[in-house]
């Protein structure tokens, strides 16, 4: 089966959302035509999202706010549209894989979108298995889609789309979450769809190598939400290099990596050890197995390992969130999961992978503030400053309305306004522009050169060189290579 | 400049995909708070065996999924919808009362969604929850009387319909209250009418 | 865990398992009225003993799962039994036999069947209901509400939507209390901890409903992939059921 591929036009376009204090986009103006592949770049915060959502016809449908100018789909107005109609022919695919699976079975999520539209059941029991074939998940029609990997979920997120034959695909930053393999998996489904010119394409995506050979047009924003320039990938390159760079967009460039800062490392006592670790959320079903590690002061450590391998749950581990069912671990001489609060926080760190969860107060500056001495709040300011959210923009707002970017850094600013010896990332740079990712490498380096202990858990190559000198890899729950990073002279 | 006003996004019945959902999710969350607090009502019940009536006085929460629901989403049936989800979903998770939460809850639901409706959902201010929360109680106490305790003295339940109506007022009128400004203040309820 | 045990192939598969939830539902409120209206002690008792023989034959459910869910239920049977049997006005009658004194308490014959009767009543709901949970599935009771009851369907699978929710909720609470820790707050129960539980549970409502929205839920009536169609175990399940209410009622008198 196959669709037609759909046009959009947008005329001066713009968003603020309500309670905003800027808009969020403006004055934006592209044409995309059928069957194009359109790739939205732009600083985090500069309304990426927002046109994504804007293009789906849920901007603004399901956000108050002000919408200005025209955007087409098709030749009509996204807000005239029927919405059954719109998005009929606009299926969108999110960040988050898990959030978007609707139905408890596979089968039954793939079908939910052609149920919505009134499908003949005939219909749908011909294209359910044409999907699932698609997407390369054959047999799993009775899984639970809570029960499936990272990048099986979005992979199913993504067939639940393609089930309706949309004329347009909208994917903002659909691989973030998702593990090095199951990235090029994504993609090279994608390169399949457009190579068929099924659908027009809409993407938002930071991560550059993949991202701007698909692209036949790209849309650049800054961060007010203004656009920067537009046109044909190589074109824009050459007109607007500069200034996307100076806004800090990741561009496709050959260069090397940043240098590691500071000599290498000469180990200290140890200050994180684990011995014979298992642990399992049910202990009848380990997760880890056989856990030995010992790090020592000043020791930069990379967890890695394919989507589900345990690498969040060793690091909840390690600085005593969870209580392994066998084995010990000690941070210092201490077991950290015996530790009072007050002790543990003194000495360990910890930023959780989901930002959103870890939040606990009304607004970014209460949030920041949390449970910090008065020495430490005197620095807080300065250390937003640094990750761009300011206080005296970002303050006062909720930490639950800000953009995926925005999130990430605000709890990364919760942690990294305190000084603790061992420091453990659980996917800090996911959904970063350059400077954001820039300004973490050099707090990070400056902790670094301190003496601290840091564990991340990371898929970021690009981080892993900058940062780390010593790669622990996860394989479904084992220590499968324990290793340092060779790196050229 | 076009200001979008809700009109657009909702249906003949009112309700955004976003209100259904929401308001589910309250009953869902309630239903799991009803699991536990059955355990708590069970608790307080075997604790003071000569003075049953102390465990009337957790009554209110069974009521509250109901008044915050309405309080949120501000659509007629919210009450109702939010309630039936709670009850159902305790059902389905088990609960000693079995298909009798259902009954309770879809008449408790219908008791509270009067009240909204009688001051024509424009009203929630705390007389109007604290009436809502009284009109829940009181279907409920005739319904207990019936099922659970039909062999009891009309002077003890006369004390237990006291009770059930101070817990109402307070925990579910009261309560429901502060709930929902608690939420407001961390800004996901952006998007609902305040 | 707060969900009930996952239902394995066999109990889906069973007899009871493949009966129209609707149908079952209808049951378990028709023997609930029906017990409402007798207060002997044989109904309950032969509905309690009904309800599980045919959990365990025609639902396969795991005796033990079974035996979990029926634990919680004798605190709450003896409890409503002592309340009718403690506060029941045959107590006032000074004609009315005595049987025992609990510290002020008087207790009559007449009290103590009445209260026995209606604690055994509280089993024998309590049992049907245990039945019901352990041999339904979500999704199928949404459809089956749906397909059969003409439940408004947009009502019906936003609550589906919501209902996944749960295996989340024990999730945020432990990742919420882990946050606290981590920032050196002091640990235990905090009342922003539900708060904050909530919060996650409606932003998750959230992102549930767009997705929903994005992929033309409630736009135009929905067909359906999986179709609940009436089969005659519903008839056999349906009339089986009327009869044991008829009978309830008649024996009850
Ligand atoms: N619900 C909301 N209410 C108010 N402001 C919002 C809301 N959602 C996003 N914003 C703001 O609008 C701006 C654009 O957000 P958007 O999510 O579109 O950015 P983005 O380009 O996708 O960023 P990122 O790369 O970080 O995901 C940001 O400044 C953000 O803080
Ligand atoms: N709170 C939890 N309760 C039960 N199981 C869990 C929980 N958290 C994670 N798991 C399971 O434990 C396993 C390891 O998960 P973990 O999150 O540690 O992997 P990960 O390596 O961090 O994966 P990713 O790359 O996707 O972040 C997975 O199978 C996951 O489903
Ligand atoms: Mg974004
Ligand atoms: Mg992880």
């Amino acid at each position: 089966m196959t669709a037609e591929p759909g046009s959009i036009r947008a005329r001066d376009l713009g968003f603020r959302y309500s309670g905003a204090s800027r808009p969020a986009l403006s004055g934006v103006l592209f044409d995309v035509e059928p069957g194009q592949t359109l790739l939205i770049v732009g600083p985090s915060g500069s309304g990426k999202s927002t046109l994504a959502l804007a293009i789906a016809g849920l901007v603004p449908r399901d956000f108050d706010g002000a919408f200005t100018g025209s955007l087409e789909v098709e030749g009509v107005e996204t807000r005239t549209w029927d919405p059954a109609a719109l998005s009929a022919r606009v299926g969108i695919v999110f960040q988050d894989p898990e959030s978007q699976l609707v139905m408890e079975h596979v089968e039954d999520d793939i079908a939910f979108g052609l149920e919505n539209r009134g499908w003949h059941r005939g219909r749908m029991l011909a294209r359910v298995p044409e999907v699932l074939r698609d997407i390369g998940l054959e047999g799993f029609e009775r899984r639970r889609t809570a029960r499936l990997s990272g990048g099986e979920q979005q992979r199913v997120a993504l067939g639940g789309v393609l089930a309706a034959l949309p004329a347009i695909l909208v994917l903002d930053e659909p691989t973030a979450n998702l593990d090095p393999q199951g990235t090029i998996d994504f993609f090279a489904r994608l390169a399949a769809i457009k190579a068929e010119r099924e659908t027009t394409i809409v993407l938002v995506e930071h991560k550059v190598d993949l991202a701007w050979p698909m692209a036949d047009i790209v849309l650049a924003l800054d961060r007010e939400g203004r656009p920067i320039d537009l046109g044909r990938p190589e074109e824009v390159l050459v007109r607007s290099g500069v200034r996307m760079r100076r806004e800090g967009i990741w561009l496709p460039e050959r260069g090397a990596p940043m240098p590691v800062a500071g000599p290498p490392v000469t180990p200290g006592p140890p200050l994180i050890e684990a011995h014979g670790v298992r642990f399992g959320y049910d202990p009848q079903e380990p997760i880890l197995r056989d856990i030995e590690l010992v790090a020592s002061r000043a020791e930069r450590i990379a967890l890695v390992g394919p989507n589900g391998s345990g690498k969040s749950t060793l690091g909840r581990l390690l600085v005593g969130l969870l209580r392994p069912d066998h084995g010990t671990i000690l941070l210092g001489a201490d077991e950290p999961s015996n530790l009072p609060a007050a002790e543990l926080a003194r000495r360990a760190g910890y930023v959780f992978q989901d930002p959103e969860t870890q939040f606990l107060a009304n607004t970014v500056e209460e949030e920041v503030m949390l449970g910090l001495r008065p020495d430490e709040r005197a620095t807080a300011g300065e250390l937003t400053e640094r990750l761009g959210l300011p206080l005296g923009q970002f303050g006062a707002r909720s930490p639950y309305l800000l953009s995926g970017g925005e999130a990430r850094r605000l709890s990364l600013a919760c942690v990294l306004v305190r000084w603790p010896q061992v420091l453990v990332l659980d996917e800090p740079t996911f959904g970063q522009d350059r400077l954001g990712h820039e300004a973490l490498v050099e707090i990070i380096r400056e902790r670094l050169d301190t003496g601290i202990c840091l564990f991340t858990a990371t898929h970021d190559r690009r981080f892993i060189e900058q940062v780390a000198e010593r790669i622990i890899e996860l394989g479904s729950g084992w220590i499968v290579d324990d290793r340092p990073i060779r790196r050229a002279a | 400049m076009i200001s979008t006003d809700r009109s657009q996004s909702t249906r003949a019945s009112g309700w955004r995909t976003r209100d259904i959902v929401i308001t589910a999710v309250i009953g869902v969350a309630f239903g799991v708070v009803f699991w536990a607090w059955n355990n708590v009502w069970l608790a307080a019940v075997a604790a003071f065996p000569a003075v049953p009536w102390v465990a009337d006085l957790l009554y209110g929460v069974w009521f509250m999924p109901a008044i915050v629901a309405m309080l949120i989403v501000r659509k007629p049936g919210a009450a109702f919808f939010a309630e039936l989800v709670a009850a159902g979903l305790s059902m389905l998770m088990g609960t000693v009362w079995a298909a009798d939460v259902l009954l309770s809850g879809a008449l408790q639901g219908l008791g509270a969604e009067l009240v909204f409706l009688a001051f024509g959902y424009r009203l929630f201010s705390f007389p109007v929850l604290a009436a809502a929360a009284l009109a829940a109680s009181v279907p409920a106490f005739i319904h207990d009387w019936i099922i659970w305790y039909p062999g009891v003295d009309p002077v003890v339940q006369l004390v237990r319909f006291v009770m059930m109506a101070v817990s109402a007022v307070v925990i579910a009128g009261g309560g429901s209250m502060l709930l929902e400004r608690r939420l407001r203040e961390t800004g996901v309820l952006q998007g609902f009418p305040d | 865990m707060i969900t009930a045990p996952e239902m394995s192939e066999a109990q889906l598969e069973s007899a009871l398992g493949r009966t129209s939830p609707v149908v079952k539902l209808a049951v378990a409120i028709l023997w609930l009225i029906a017990l409402a209206f007798t207060l002997e002690p044989l109904p309950p008792v032969a509905v309690a003993v009904l309800a599980i023989g045919a959990g365990l034959w025609l639902g396969e459910i795991p005796p033990m799962h079974l035996i979990r869910a029926l634990a919680p239920l004798w605190i709450a049977a003896l409890g409503v039994g002592l309340f009718n049997t403690l506060f029941s006005p045959a107590n006032l009658d000074s004609t009315a036999t005595e049987v025992l004194t609990i510290g002020p308490f008087r207790i009559t014959e007449q009290a103590l069947m009445s209260g026995v009767s209606i604690g055994l009543r509280v089993l024998a709901i309590a049992s049907v209901g245990a039945v019901f949970a352990l041999t339904t599935e979500p999704t199928k009771l949404v459809d089956s509400l749906v397909q059969q009851a003409r439940v408004p369907e947009r009502f019906a699978y936003g609550t589906l939507a919501a209902y996944q929710a749960i295996p989340r909720f024990a999730e945020d609470l432990a990742t919420l209390r882990q946050a606290r820790r981590i920032r050196g707050l002091r640990g235990g129960w905090h009342p922003r901890l539900l708060v904050s539980l909530l919060v996650l549970a409606i932003r998750h409502g959230d992102r549930k409903a767009l997705a929903m929205d994005a992929r033309a839920f409630g736009s135009v009536p929905r067909s359906a992939y999986r179709v609940i169609v009436w089969g005659p175990l519903d008839v056999w399940v349906g009339v089986a059921g009327l009869f044991v209410a008829w009978a309830v009622i008649v024996i009850g008198r």
